[in-house]
């Protein structure tokens, strides 16, 4: 219980911090700050606005633990914005190559192919990494911008929908729909959310079992925590760098599953409000640990619901409010030497 | 074909300032994926400051200052609060990429961009000494705004500075051997605040151009990757002035082709728009991953102080 309180200590406070500071930003904007209070309660305590906090959650956790798994393996992965994109364009071709599969077999299919899809995006830096020394930070962002093109490409020509004026690709067929939490459960009605989140909350207790109850996981993070160490030992540092990332890029990835299979049943333009960036603020707020990050995705799913909802209710402030607190966040978070430090001093200072 | 080796140039001016920006961060140990931020944060004071003031002048000086705080805010993050490095840079990106369109929407009404600077209060071509009747090259080189001259002679002047000036030395000592300086008297730290200030103070001028002199106003992420882009012609310099020079002058190059091919067909082919945008990207990830051999960073880079 003490060890939990004080894991749970840091980012509270971080929170906290940022929030204040947002209300500032607020008040500076003209605006008055309860906008903020006034939007988080309505995106937690209500059951529409719940709903919608928990469809933004699910691609959060995803690119939360795409970036966790790579962090574990001492690797930055930025790149996993391009990676969803790649993912949910998988779906949309296995979906119209095989379009009269059972049900069952549908949806496996169309899990697969999201994972596999973007796990090979993400296992190109791996590959890049563990072979020619490139920087993953680099090259996981120079290949968000070629993946997004890539699927932008896609979607307006090879598998665009020709009877609409929108940038979207042709509809699935139904065996591929995941159904929503409405209507499995009566929960959450008219809102998004759907049974991708569940498959979320399931990947993210795999996540916990592989990174720290397997002999690949123990591998992975001996890589993460020293080269040359995991070397001496016999453990191929390069094989568990292009592992982390192909499993990175595939849960980034299963984005495409809660957006494509369990939405919109058709692939959108420009559909992901940076669900890969902040998959970061995500990750950085749980420390990297796949349960924190289930709770760190719904906090972050509230803040850009919230911010939304603000950008609805005022004039004066618009929904770039929650990179703004995204950016606070990490920071406060990153920064927990500096406050532990003079926390320490104040005490030493009054004893 | 003068006419696209005179674009090269325009578009490879961002990208030199931003790296020759990020050089001296990087050589005093400190990586910075923060430059696009940093470009962001200038590119829109000098375009508000501009509109109002009409101002050009004032315009650079203004954002010169605030280039160098938004980096600075990367300094305090890694040196004092020993934040690491590489998250310290995703968090000014995520800063700076939120703050200017919140204020764009505070003081024009829409957060997708600013006013159009006018005509007349925006920098001209400056045609150095005639020398722009020259045939060929007088138009490529000669016939540009100040920014851009500007430009062209920074990478020359950092090498002075880095290489040749005890400041320099520091500077270097820094990124390669912190314990060293300190062993000499000299903190690390101090020496990579100033490092990053000089540094912030001149990427920002790569988003000052790109607002106001290269277009007329600031819009949302205007600066879209050229501040990965220098860093990869950082990486592709080596980490030197001069070798970074010819590096920002080739993906400039790259740009310009991009540019050029969206609106002319290759033997009779119209190549899809978003195969051809992602071409500058494309072109810098070969030349990263096929090209550059062993490059060696500063040996400290990435590493807290002790």
């Amino acid at each position: 219980m003490k060890k939990l309180f004080s894991a749970l200590k840091g980012p509270v406070a971080g929170v906290a911090l940022s929030l204040a500071v947002c209300a500032g930003l607020l008040a500076l904007l003209g605006e008055s700050p309860y906008v903020l209070l006034e939007a988080l309660q309505s995106t937690l305590f209500t059951s529409f606005g719940l709903g919608y906090t928990l469809f933004y959650a699910t691609p959060l956790i995803f690119t939360g633990l795409a970036v966790a798994v790579c962090f574990h393996c001492g690797l930055f992965n930025i790149g996993a914005e391009g990676q969803l994109y790649v993912g949910s364009v998988g779906i949309i071709v296995i979906g119209s190559l095989f379009p009269n599969l059972p049900g069952a077999l549908a949806l496996t299919f169309g899990v697969a192919a999201a994972f596999l899809f973007g796990g090979l995006w993400g296992g190109i830096a791996g590959f890049l990494k563990a072979k020619r020394g490139s920087h993953e930070v680099i090259v996981t962002i120079l290949l968000n911008f070629v993946g997004i093109a890539l699927a932008n490409y896609l979607i307006l020509y090879p598998l665009r929908n020709q009877t609409v004026q929108n940038p979207e690709t042709v509809e699935l067929s139904a065996p591929y729909f995941l159904p929503t939490l409405f209507e499995s459960t009566g929960l959450f009605e008219s809102t998004p959310v759907n049974l991708a989140l569940l498959l979320a909350v399931l990947t993210a207790c795999f996540m916990f079992f592989f990174l720290f109850r397997t002999a690949w996981g123990y591998e992975l993070r001996a890589v993460g925590a020293s080269n040359r160490a995991s070397e001496f030992a016999g453990i191929s540092v390069g094989r568990n760098t292009l592992l982390a990332m192909f499993i990175g890029g595939g849960l980034a990835g299963m984005v495409g599953v809660n957006e494509v299979m369990g939405h919109q049943h058709k692939l959108v333009e420009g559909f992901s409000p940076q669900y890969g960036f902040t998959g970061i603020a995500v990750a950085l707020l749980a420390r990297n640990h796949p349960i924190g990050i289930l709770l760190s995705a719904v906090l972050f799913g509230a803040l850009h619901n919230s911010a939304r909802e603000i950008e609805f209710l005022s004039d004066k402030v618009s929904k770039e409010l929650s990179l703004v607190l995204q950016g606070l966040i990490i920071a406060f978070v990153a920064s927990h030497y500096l406050l532990e430090n003079t926390l320490k001093r104040r005490k030493k200072g009054a004893a | 074909m003068i006419e696209l080796l005179a674009s090269s140039i325009r578009l490879a001016t961002p990208l030199l300032f931003a790296s020759m920006g990020g050089l001296l961060c990087e050589r005093a140990g400190v990586a910075t994926i923060c430059l696009e931020g940093v470009m962001l944060t200038a590119a829109w004071t000098a375009a508000v400051v501009n509109y109002y003031t009409h101002n050009a002048w004032l315009a650079v000086t203004v954002a010169l200052w605030v280039g160098a705080l938004t980096m600075g805010m990367h300094a305090f993050l890694t040196i004092t609060a020993r934040a690491d490095q590489i998250i310290s840079g995703v968090v000014v990106n995520f800063l700076a990429a939120g703050i200017t369109p919140l204020l764009t929407n505070a003081l024009f009404g829409a957060p997708t961009n600013t006013p159009s600077i006018p005509l007349s209060d925006r920098f001209h071509s400056i045609e150095l000494w005639g020398l722009s009747e020259v045939p060929g090259l007088g138009k490529i080189l000669f016939a540009h705004p100040p920014l851009i001259y500007l430009a062209l002679a920074l990478p020359f002047a950092v090498h002075f500075a880095v290489y040749r000036t005890g400041l320099g030395l520091r500077l270097l000592a820094s990124g390669d051997g912190p314990e060293a300086l300190r062993t000499a008297g000299v903190s690390p730290g101090r020496v990579r605040y100033v490092a990053l200030l000089a540094g912030g103070a001149i990427a920002s001028l790569g988003g000052t151009f790109l607002s106001i002199s290269h277009t007329s106003q600031f819009t949302r992420d205007m600066t879209a990757g050229r501040g990965f882009i220098a860093l990869t012609a950082l990486i592709f310099g080596k980490w030197r002035p001069v070798p970074t020079f010819f590096a920002c002058l080739f993906f400039g190059f790259a740009d310009a082709v991009q540019i050029q091919l969206q609106s002319t067909t290759v033997f009779g082919i119209q190549f899809p728009v978003q195969f051809i945008q992602a071409l500058p990207y494309l072109v810098t990830l070969v030349v990263l991953v096929g090209f550059i051999g062993k490059a060696i960073p500063p040996l400290s880079i990435g590493k807290r102080l002790g």
